[in-house]
């Protein structure tokens, strides 16, 4: 009997890249993140204690609300929105005046959404109607919306004592309060994106502009869509940061810009548009959020993050860039 | 050809009226002593916007002309500002530099122009120095700090935490390190491991995360003093230990009275030390400005330790801070008291 007919008929062999199916960024980020869990807790092992995880879990909530917009952006072909610190600063300022006029908290919630979301259709506006590039126009809004901030306001601060400053230091199942929409929003929109015609045109449209209003798609009703979901989602980040921060001025977001695009970049949610996986977010938000605490467990300063942050941006853009030219166009 | 005699009479004095004007408008305006100031522009704290509020106000009861630019925080920003300020034709400069690795090029062209300029709180050699005594006021602050840790924990802190603000220097060190040295001076066996530093930038939402890792990486210290450049670093710890559910365990003591006042007084800021830094133009204009304004040869005193004018600090616990109004107030009350009164005069509950 002859091998060669079944080893003719034998299926293909299977890329290993096609064997996990789209979760290889998933195994990859939970490796490294695992990996720094590990070398961490062997070297004090102490880290692995529940302060640990609230410090941890309190740096996650902000940045990883943020980066659900950052990655609505992304998705869609907006490459990156820079002016994320100027509409968080705004949404909080109104966040903290609606506090201070003792608004309960659902309504002060509803304020600094829609205010976010005013900040995105103004983006998307300028991009739409001037047809300007929105890296630039993203980036001149944060330069004019911090600077007009400096003009109104020094300082803000949530009322001690009040629904939203009890928010940001209240814990719910061990966990932080702040932390639990995070978990809720990233779950939801990586479904939304995946499940429903908004989410699949928003990806449609960043993977090809061109298919894509072959087949109808108002491109301009896009980017008003994603600008003002993006916005909304950082008015909610507001609330947040607003509930957590104690008093805050127009620069107090700007550092947090370099961890949400390295979070999204992570997690795979390609900045050319039209490919990603909002779950993943979790993933790579927990384990940026992870390194600052690592290292000050390590004795290093906590100021040498910026560099491990920036080492790993340029990682994750040369990842996306390699992934981008693998892709099938 | 009678016509044409009296057109051109009428023209040249048509021309000429003006002319004179404006030559004798120009004459005021060059004799009128103009005062320049350059805030500093760091957007951490309200008083840096105060500091000019209240030099225009004083220039302006003095009838001088003023002109105000901000030198954000950036050191190429001042210096250019500085030339701005010879080109502006001031006759004397007042600035507060956070960033003072420009001010011996800002001196430079200063002598140059032969401009007088006033520094508030970072010394220069070719400045008139008014300001604060950092290390002194760090060390008051670091006293207070140290009664309560020998009252309540008898000296022995699980640790001493310093939130630095390396961006303002010098600063940074003298205030920290004299706080540091205060609680010695009060607490003198507390051993060097106990003390504890971390970057909070001198404001609260940024020193939150950093210093819940610091306390995330020592959960047994039960008993930790928090020091800092300023209020807002203290916070920062403080609002930290709150969200681990450690709020009880810390005592703050800050610098700079910003968050001492007012309605929002967090209960774990024991107490801060005012420099009142709103209204330092009282002390640069009293005692170096109007002098040299009105023809006076005032010595260059450009030393801390000797200074041409010397802010007093004003160490307050939370207690006392409820005495003190809120800035806006004090700047209020302080533009209506009598030329030359100065905030400590007004506001501090502990004059020495």
């Amino acid at each position: 009997m002859s091998l060669a007919p079944a080893i003719e008929t034998a299926p293909p062999a299977m890329p290993f890249k096609a064997r996990l199916g789209g979760w290889g960024t998933a195994i990859l980020l939970l490796s490294v993140w695992a990996a720094l869990l590990i070398a961490t807790g062997l070297y004090r092992p102490d880290f692995f204690a529940h302060q640990t995880l609230l410090a941890i879990a309190f740096t996650m909530a902000v940045v990883g609300v943020l980066a659900v917009g950052q990655g609505i952006i992304a998705i869609s072909g907006g490459f990156i929105d820079l002016s994320q610190p100027a509409g968080l600063i705004l949404s909080g300022l109104i966040a903290v005046r609606l506090s201070e006029a003792g608004l309960p908290l659902p309504l002060v919630v509803v304020g600094a959404v829609l205010t976010g979301m005013a900040w995105g259709a103004l983006n998307a506006a300028i991009i739409v109607f001037a047809k300007l590039n929105p890296v630039i126009v993203t980036l001149a809004t944060n330069f004019i919306g911090l600077a007009a901030l400096y003009l109104i306001f020094q300082l803000a601060q949530v009322p001690n004592g009040s629904e939203i400053y009890h928010f940001g230091r209240t814990n719910i199942l061990g966990l932080p309060a702040i932390w639990w929409p995070m978990l809720l929003i990233i779950v939801v929109t990586g479904f939304l994106m995946r499940s429903t015609r908004y989410g699949r045109r928003t990806t449609a449209v960043g993977g090809n502009r061109a298919a894509a209003k072959a087949r109808g798609i108002s491109l301009k009703a896009m980017r008003f869509g994603t600008f003002m979901a993006a916005g909304g989602f950082v008015g909610f980040a507001a609330v947040l940061f607003a509930s957590a921060a104690g008093p805050f001025n127009p620069s107090s977001a700007s550092t947090l810009q370099l961890n949400v695009i390295a979070a999204v970049i992570l997690a795979g949610i390609s900045l050319a548009g039209g490919r990603g996986n909002f779950w993943m977010l979790l993933l790579s938000v927990g384990f940026l959020s992870t390194i600052p605490t690592s290292l000050v467990f390590f004795g290093l300063s906590s100021d040498t993050q910026s560099i491990f942050q920036g080492v790993l941006l340029m990682i994750a853009v040369a990842i996306d860039g390699y992934r981008a030219r693998r892709s099938p166009t | 050809m009678f016509e044409t005699r009296n057109t051109r009479a009428l023209a040249i004095v048509a021309l000429a009226v003006p002319a004179l004007l404006g030559l004798t408008s120009l004459a005021t305006a060059q004799d009128k002593f103009k005062l320049g100031m350059l805030v500093g522009g760091n957007t951490c704290c309200e008083w840096m916007k105060a500091q000019g509020d209240v030099a225009r106000a004083l220039a302006e009861k003095e009838g001088w002309d003023y002109v105000e630019l901000s030198n954000n925080n950036d050191p190429a920003v001042a210096l250019k500002n500085a030339q701005i300020m010879v080109q502006e034709g001031a006759k004397a400069v007042i600035q507060f530099n956070g960033q003072p690795s420009s001010n011996p090029a800002i001196s430079a062209v200063m002598k140059a122009a032969g401009i007088p300029i006033v520094t508030y709180d970072i010394a220069d050699p070719g400045m008139y120095f008014v300001g604060i005594d950092n290390l002194a006021a760090g060390i008051a602050g670091g006293e207070q700090l140290g009664m309560i840790i020998k009252d309540k924990w008898n000296c022995a802190p699980d640790l001493v935490i310093s939130s630095e603000g390396a961006g303002a220097g010098i600063v940074n060190e003298w205030r920290t390190g004299g706080m540091r040295t205060g609680v010695k001076n009060i607490c003198p066996d507390i051993p060097a491991e106990k003390f504890v530093s971390f970057e909070g930038s001198g404001d609260a939402a940024v020193a939150l995360q950093p210093a819940r890792d610091l306390l995330a990486a020592n959960p047994n210290a039960v008993k930790m003093a928090v020091v800092g450049i300023n209020d807002g670093g203290v916070l920062g710890l403080i609002n930290a230990a709150e969200q681990l559910g450690r709020a009880d365990q810390v005592i703050g003591w800050g610098q700079d009275g910003a968050f001492i006042t007012g309605d929002n007084v967090n209960p774990h800021l024991a107490g801060s030390v005012f420099y009142f830094l709103e209204g330092y133009a009282v002390y640069a204009i009293r005692d170096v400005i109007k002098p040299i304004a009105e023809g006076k040869d005032v010595p260059l005193k450009a030393d801390a330790g000797d200074p041409a004018s010397k802010v007093q600090p004003c160490p307050v616990s939370a207690e006392q801070a409820k005495a003190v109004p809120d800035m806006a107030e004090r700047v209020t009350q302080l533009l209506a008291a009598p030329a030359g009164t100065t905030a400590y005069d007004l506001f501090c509950p502990n004059k020495g």
